[in-house]
């Protein structure tokens, strides 16, 4: 019988500072966005003091009961290392795990032998334990229900962070007493439009005739529709097979005018897309570029991309070229400008394709790489870089609460008084 | 070039059988990519006794069941400290090498935690 579970982390991003800080185990913590912006992790003290999901530091930390917050930048160093540890343990009990995000992954729990309630309350012991970091358990027939009953087990205490959703009658239960919102792919606009036809719960909308949920919601509705019917319509899908694009874009440090600076940046980001296309081994065939204003802030609204295809490569350089030649055409000057980004798509394997006429000699570029590569796998990412990202840096974003990055930086870890 | 004492090119190697690799300390007590292992920077010389000095960086296991004698980094109210564990009538108590000093019980309501086993130790000045 096909099981799928859904394990996330609770406040993931949260629960990776308070693995290496006893002093915030009762403490409201919350993690900000890049550049510092908003909250965008919050420990259940913090929810309970009403900070928001996206609400902004400047405000937050001012508010009297806000005093004993304690926040932090966004270690992503960090927290990939610490979804590595989670997804690790869970690979070495499970037959297959998909990484859905960095706090969610996806579990084949099929055919395991002994109890499910206990294999799963014994995996969440192992992730607390080994990874440091609490989750919950949801599982049932199919991925949507599996994330359902994830939301369930987190929602409600009384079920200790597990939700089995395998049973047809129970589910239905919660089905009744459940709104539609809380269904993974059902958005605002499909909400309202259920709403406006008196669809509530869940039990409404799977009880809705297929075409009729065809046709109101096309294909994609009447896939969520069978799967909280127990029709299973997704499988697990590999790692290595869903990537389809890299996109590398980043709010600046500060508001940004001069092509200069911009220039940097756009070289950072083709730089670090490039790194990340390397360490899968592909090569990209088309790249863009963005540049924007501010939406927020009443400055003109500026936002434009452009794309090319390219030769096939993963070489820093070629990219960084490309990158910044589109991005100087986007440029146009008394903008103030709020983020950029580059993204590469058209992904193949590194090799595949032969160029009679390649514009760079293919092993040099290689071993160029591989050097740079290993430079900064032994001396920290960004050791050596290409002169064009810049030296200072001012438009790095704001990280002006980040915690120390314990477990992938050696003059960082976690220090500890012997007694 | 790897050569393992192996193939040879005149004469056939009679170790060709025997090969085994080098020991790889880093797979045995020192491997930092399990889920389970932490490093942690050891600050202050009270764990002199146990060789353990100022300076030194240690492996942690959170997956490692913890026993009596060995030296753990526990959590104590806000605080990570590295000692020695010790077990009476059952129960578990983190013992100060400072003979003044009382043994503190492991309680998850007093906020005393066993966060980590040490399983290895790395001196980086010798």
């Amino acid at each position: 019988m096909r099981v799928y579970g859904l394990i996330d982390g609770n406040s993931f991003y949260c629960s990776c500072q308070r693995a290496f800080e006893p002093r915030l185990k009762h403490r409201p913590v919350v993690v900000l966005s890049n550049n510092d912006g908003c909250a965008i992790a919050r420990t259940r003290e913090a929810k309970a003091l009403g900070v928001k999901m996206g609400d902004a530091w400047h405000i937050a930390r001012k508010r009297p009961e806000s005093q004993s917050v304690v926040w932090y930048s966004s270690n992503y160093a960090l927290y990939a290392d610490m979804s590595r540890r989670m997804y690790q343990v869970l690979a070495e009990r499970l037959p297959a795990v998909e990484p859905y995000s960095i706090d969610e992954m996806f579990l084949d729990l099929s055919d395991l032998p002994g109890d499910l309630h206990e294999r799963c309350r014994q995996i969440r012991q192992d992730v607390a334990e080994h990874a440091k970091i609490p989750t919950c358990i949801g599982w049932g027939p199919t991925k949507t229900i599996a994330k359902l009953a994830n939301g369930l087990a987190k929602d409600h205490p009384h079920l200790d962070g597990l939700c089995d959703l395998m049973d047809p009658v129970v589910r239905q239960d919660w089905y009744r007493r459940t709104g539609i919102e809380e269904v993974w792919g059902i958005g605002r606009q499909t909400k309202q439009k259920l709403q406006d036809r008196g669809i509530e719960t869940i039990a409404d909308f799977v009880a809705l005739d297929t075409k009729s949920v065809q046709q109101m919601l096309t294909v994609v509705g009447g896939r969520v529709q069978a799967e909280l019917r127990g029709q299973s319509c997704l499988p697990l899908s590999d790692i290595s097979a869903t990537r389809k694009s890299i996109a590398s874009t980043r709010t600046f440090g500060r508001l940004l005018l001069k092509w200069d600076e911009i220039r940097e940046a756009i070289a950072h980001y083709a730089t670090r897309a490039a790194e990340k296309l390397r360490e899968d081994r592909l090569e990209a065939a088309h790249l863009s570029v963005l540049m924007q204003t501010n939406p927020h802030n009443g400055d003109p609204w500026y936002a434009k991309h452009a794309a090319i295809t390219i030769e096939p490569t993963s070489d820093a350089r070629d990219l960084i070229r490309h990158a910044t030649e589109l991005g100087r055409a986007l440029w146009l000057p008394g903008y103030r400008y709020f983020k950029a980004g580059v993204i590469l798509s058209d992904l193949r394997p590194a090799g595949s394709q032969g160029l009679m006429f390649a514009s760079r000699d293919p092993i040099q570029s290689a071993t160029v790489m591989a050097a740079l590569d290993a430079v900064n796998a032994r001396f920290g990412s960004g050791t050596l870089r290409p002169g064009s990202t810049g030296l200072k840096r001012t438009w790095s974003p704001r990280q002006s609460l980040l915690s120390a990055r314990y477990t992938t930086r050696l003059e960082e870890i976690v220090r500890a008084r012997s007694w | 070039m790897n050569y393992q004492g192996d193939r040879t090119t005149g004469f056939a190697s009679p170790a060709g059988d025997n090969i085994e690799g080098t020991i790889d300390l880093m797979s045995v007590a020192l491997d930092l990519r399990q889920p389970s292992r932490y490093p942690v920077r050891v600050e202050g010389d009270a764990l002199l006794g146990r060789s353990i000095r100022h300076g030194d960086i240690l492996v942690v296991d959170s997956a490692v069941s913890p026993r009596a004698g060995v030296v753990v980094v526990a959590s104590v109210g806000d605080e990570l400290r590295v000692c020695e564990l010790t077990q009476r009538a059952g129960e578990w108590w983190l013992r100060s090498s400072s003979p003044q000093a009382s043994s503190v019980q492991v309680d998850d309501d007093t906020d005393v935690a066993i966060w980590a086993v040490a399983t290895g130790l790395v001196r980086t000045d010798v």
